[in-house]
């Protein structure tokens, strides 16, 4: 089921939240219509977490996790770990890397099992992650583009990658990931993926501004519904050659 | 994409409404103060100023009006001739260029006048220029004031065109008038148009918009058309006739099997084939409406052959597509639009049809190639025997699997926010969802900074563990302290020892009631502190002496005393710690050194300094002249102190609210003199 919802008015809810199969990391807004569309789709399943991170509410774009684990940046204020700790079950790691790309989540985009990471990312971070979230790591680039994590957003059943990215790139990232992937956009045609929507395995939720031929590209390729990835070479080909040319 | 909006058109002010608006704004942007005083030269330029003024400002009005209005060949073709049909062509062509020439003839008459005005020799003269000039370019707007007010109707009747994008995907839908355009357009938009028993209650065009296939579609009702020669038809039938030539659309023919709208089905075939060459290239849909009232079988044999004839028809332009001439679906198809009785199906033929058409053009575009990644997708080969499985918990399939039986409603945050008096006012604690072992604990407060420390460092991950461990060690501790019991009783002690308490014992309660003596009689007496009093002070020499007095062996506790000794706390700084070297710069050898000297250079620096050490910035040379100093010192002040009176140290809390400057009557400037 994928969701649309907005964040004080911006449709990058990528930005202020962040979704795993275990967790869910959502920012402190000014009201609770935010938080509330969340915890109506989730909270009986997993936790879902108001937070900030380093007194920021941009949280999705500063942390990477799965359901093993969680990266924080340096940013993030002790009070804040400890309240993540305290939220989060006893066996997610939540963990603090000293980085000089503070900025995690535009670097590392990960799932339960691999992960890919900004080219730039320092050895000890690269093991961290490893041992943290307990994946494959490989330094990768998305269409050209060196911030992984904000150009691709992918589940441990789909993905969904920035729309330059060339048929070969695609069949190469789909074979390091294992999951079927589509270049697509979000948010009515915007490129920064992970900016304009979060994915698990069951849910996701994207900007208001995402038009329903990206919506059902999404539930498709995510396995949302019944929906299987080749429905989009199949039953909306034609939509989507009518949209984009 | 160029997007037609004639909403933003600015509004024409007609012809004496033009000259107030800009003559009052040259009244109040340019200097009015003038005197025949002035130097000519400023004169002359004062009144240039104000005609220039003028003319810039007309200048701008006129162009913007030329600029807004749409320039009918550079727009879509469809809107062009619709301006045409609506306007006409030559009329609005003719007005514009009236303001441009109006323009022209401003621009002229200011440069002329500026021209005269270099020869003005008075006030006067100079005046009767501007005069002059201002008047003529009125005149101008004047002369072109019902070219304003046609624009202003135009333009009043553009703002409320329908926004009809020319190029996204269309469905438009012609026929005779009352044949049901209107009724099928509200039952698959939400457009709302009205539906009368009457023709031609369309008279215009009308959009909406429908949903087919994750797309929207523009759906554009046509007024009604009548069989008739091309030059007599009126404006609201060309509006039809421009939209079907130029908007790349699907065309639905409405036909009225029923013959309820007054026309038979011979008229609306020879409709059909006198507009058939509009439909070039066009997915077209012949429908049969109102079946309810005459289903297609039942239609008598000429009328059927009409009807099969106007298929045929249609038939080319889906081989004239390139399509496949057997598939005869989605051509000829009948509804009802009062019991909607295939009005969806109409909509997707309608819509499939345009949509292939569509997409057999893009895909001969160039533009395909840059797209062609977005119609693949990437399916993974497998690269290892690993199994990357899906994680959804349990609780989602079970949930999905209740959906449909029944939901309980979990009562949200927005909800109860709410009901606590809505956004800014409520403020959810974001402890609410702790995963703690114990529920109380959720509310207790932790402090952030303790002594000056960050709580969070000091934090350990397995205190409970080591907790345990010190707890058990302690119990092992306690059950052999159980073993041998320590008590202080008199009957295990030796002899020899016995002898000794009661000695100390003796002595103690001798020191006691010395002690009180003294007490009761001390005021008499200066108290000297025990540090200095030589009989009194404590040192190990006095404790060996008293001990060995008593009969002990002072060794062992003089040496302990000793070895309990502090010293002095310059002494432990880490300039002299062993093993630095004074290599003072190399800061990151270890961290216990870090930390030592970080606590030694933040502590005060210790007092126990003799008297007469000398400081340096105190200003004395020596000890000897710094004792001499104090001693001084001591001395001007002890008169004082033993009449008691008061000195420089003693508190003082002076006169806050002297009378004198409280009270009384005051003038100007009398507060600070008093």
């Amino acid at each position: 089921m994928a969701t649309r919802l907005q964040f004080e008015n911006s449709c990058e809810v990528g930005v202020f939240s962040k979704l795993t199969n275990a967790y869910c990391l959502v920012a402190i807004g000014g009201s609770e219509n935010f938080y509330s569309a969340f915890e109506s789709e989730l909270a009986d399943v997993i936790p879902v977490i108001k937070t900030s991170l380093g007194g920021t509410r941009i949280i999705g774009r500063l942390c990477a996790g799965n359901k093993n684990g969680l990266l924080v940046p340096h940013t993030t204020t002790d009070q804040e770990l400890q309240h993540l700790r305290n939220s989060l079950p006893d066996q997610v790691v939540v963990q603090r890397i000293e980085e000089k790309l503070s900025a995690l989540g535009n670097c590392i985009a990960c799932n339960d099992h691999v992960a890919l990471t900004h080219t730039d990312l320092d050895r000890e971070t690269e093991e961290i992650i490893a041992d943290v979230l307990g994946v494959e790591v490989f330094r990768q680039t998305i269409a050209g583009n060196i911030l992984v994590g904000s150009y691709c957003a992918f589940s441990n059943r789909g993905g969904l990658v920035h729309p330059h990215t060339s048929i070969e790139d695609l069949d190469e990232l789909s074979t390091l990931l294992q999951v079927p992937l589509v270049a697509g956009t979000i948010n009515r045609g915007s490129e920064v993926i992970a900016a304009g929507m979060t994915v698990n395995d069951w849910t996701a939720f994207c900007g208001s501004d995402t038009t329903a031929t990206e919506l059902s590209v999404i539930e498709s390729v995510f396995k949302l519904r019944e929906a299987q990835p080749t429905a989009i070479v199949d039953e909306m080909r034609k939509s989507l050659i009518d949209t984009y040319v | 994409m160029v997007q037609y909006n004639f909403k933003k058109i600015t509004v024409v002010p007609n012809g004496k409404d033009f000259i107030d608006i800009i003559l009052s704004r040259t009244q109040r942007q340019t200097p009015t103060v003038v005197h025949k005083r002035y130097a000519i030269s400023r004169l002359r330029q004062f009144y240039m100023r104000k005609v220039k003024y003028t003319q810039q400002n007309f200048h701008e009005k006129l162009s913007t009006i030329i600029d807004e209005f749409p320039r009918l060949d550079d727009i879509h073709p469809f809107y062009g001739d619709l301006l045409h049909v609506l306007y006409n062509k030559d009329h609005y062509k003719l007005a514009l260029g009236q303001i441009n020439t109006a323009r022209n003839l401003i621009s002229k008459v200011a440069k002329d006048y500026v021209k005269l005005l270099k020869y003005g020799d008075s006030l006067y003269r100079c005046k009767s220029l501007k005069v002059a000039a201002l008047g003529r370019m009125c005149t101008v707007i004047k002369r072109i004031g019902p070219s304003l007010a046609y624009l202003e109707q135009i333009r009043q009747h553009m703002a409320r065109l329908p926004s009809i994008d020319p190029n996204t995907r269309t469905m438009l839908i012609c026929g005779y008038p009352n044949v049901g355009k209107s009724s099928f357009m509200n039952k698959i938009t939400r457009a709302d148009v009205d539906v009368q028993p009457y023709a031609f209650t369309t008279k215009s065009l009308f959009v909406g918009h429908t949903d087919y296939k994750y797309l929207r579609y523009q759906v554009i009702d046509t007024p009604g058309i009548l069989d008739r020669p091309f030059e007599d038809r009126n404006i609201i039938e060309m509006c039809s006739i421009t939209a079907l030539a130029h908007l790349r659309a699907a065309v639905l023919f409405f036909l009225d099997i029923s013959g309820s709208c007054g026309y038979s089905i011979a008229q609306q075939a020879a409709l059909f084939h006198s507009i058939k060459s509009l439909f070039m290239n066009k997915p077209l849909i012949i429908v049969c409406n109102k079946t309810d009232l005459q289903p297609l079988d039942g239609i008598s044999e000429e009328d059927r052959k009409l009807v099969m004839e106007m298929k045929a028809e249609a038939m080319k332009t889906v081989i004239g597509q390139g399509g496949e001439p057997t598939n005869e679906e989605g051509v000829l198809l009948t509804m009802s639009t009062l019991t909607e009785d295939g009005v969806i199906a109409v909509k997707n033929a309608a819509c499939e049809r345009l949509l292939n058409q569509r997409v057999e053009l893009k895909m001969k575009s160039k533009k395909i190639n840059d797209c062609l990644n977005r119609f693949h997708v990437a399916l993974p080969k497998p690269r290892d025997q690993k199994e990357r499985p899906a994680c959804i918990p349990q609780a989602v399939l079970e949930a999905k699997a209740k959906q449909a039986a029944e939901k309980e409603k979990r009562k949200t945050e927005k909800e109860l926010e709410d009901e606590y008096g809505g956004a800014g006012v409520y403020s959810a604690s974001l402890r609410k969802n702790y995963i703690l072992a114990n529920d109380e604990w959720k509310e207790d407060t932790m402090p952030e900074i303790l002594d000056g420390h960050n709580v969070y460092d000091f934090i350990d991950p397995d205190i409970l563990l080591r907790l345990e461990e010190l707890e058990r060690e302690e119990g092992l501790r306690q059950e052999e302290e159980e073993g041998d019991d320590f008590e202080m009783d008199g009957q295990e002690l030796s002899l020899e020892e016995q002898e000794a308490l009661a000695e100390i014992r003796k002595k103690k309660s001798l020191l006691i009631q010395q002690h009180r003596m003294k007490k009761s009689t001390a005021e008499s007496r200066p108290v000297v502190p025990r540090k200095f009093d030589t009989d009194r002070k404590f040192t190990t020499g006095r404790m060996g002496r008293q001990l060995s007095s008593l009969g002990l062996d002072p060794s062992l506790a003089i040496n302990r005393a000793r070895s309990k000794s502090r010293g002095r706390k310059r002494e432990r700084s880490v300039d002299k710690r062993e093993g630095d070297g004074g290599d003072a710069m190399d800061i990151d050898d270890n961290q216990a050194s870090k930390k030592l000297r970080l606590r030694s250079t933040s502590r005060s620096r210790s007092q126990s300094r003799p008297p007469g050490e000398v400081i340096p910035g105190e200003g004395l040379k020596d000890s000897a002249q710094k004792i001499k100093a104090i001693k001084l010192a001591k001395k001007s002040v002890l008169k004082r102190n033993k009449n008691a009176r008061r000195g420089e140290a003693d508190r003082v809390i002076p006169t806050l609210k002297p009378k004198h400057l409280f009270s009384g009557k005051r003038s100007i400037g009398k507060t600070q003199r008093r």
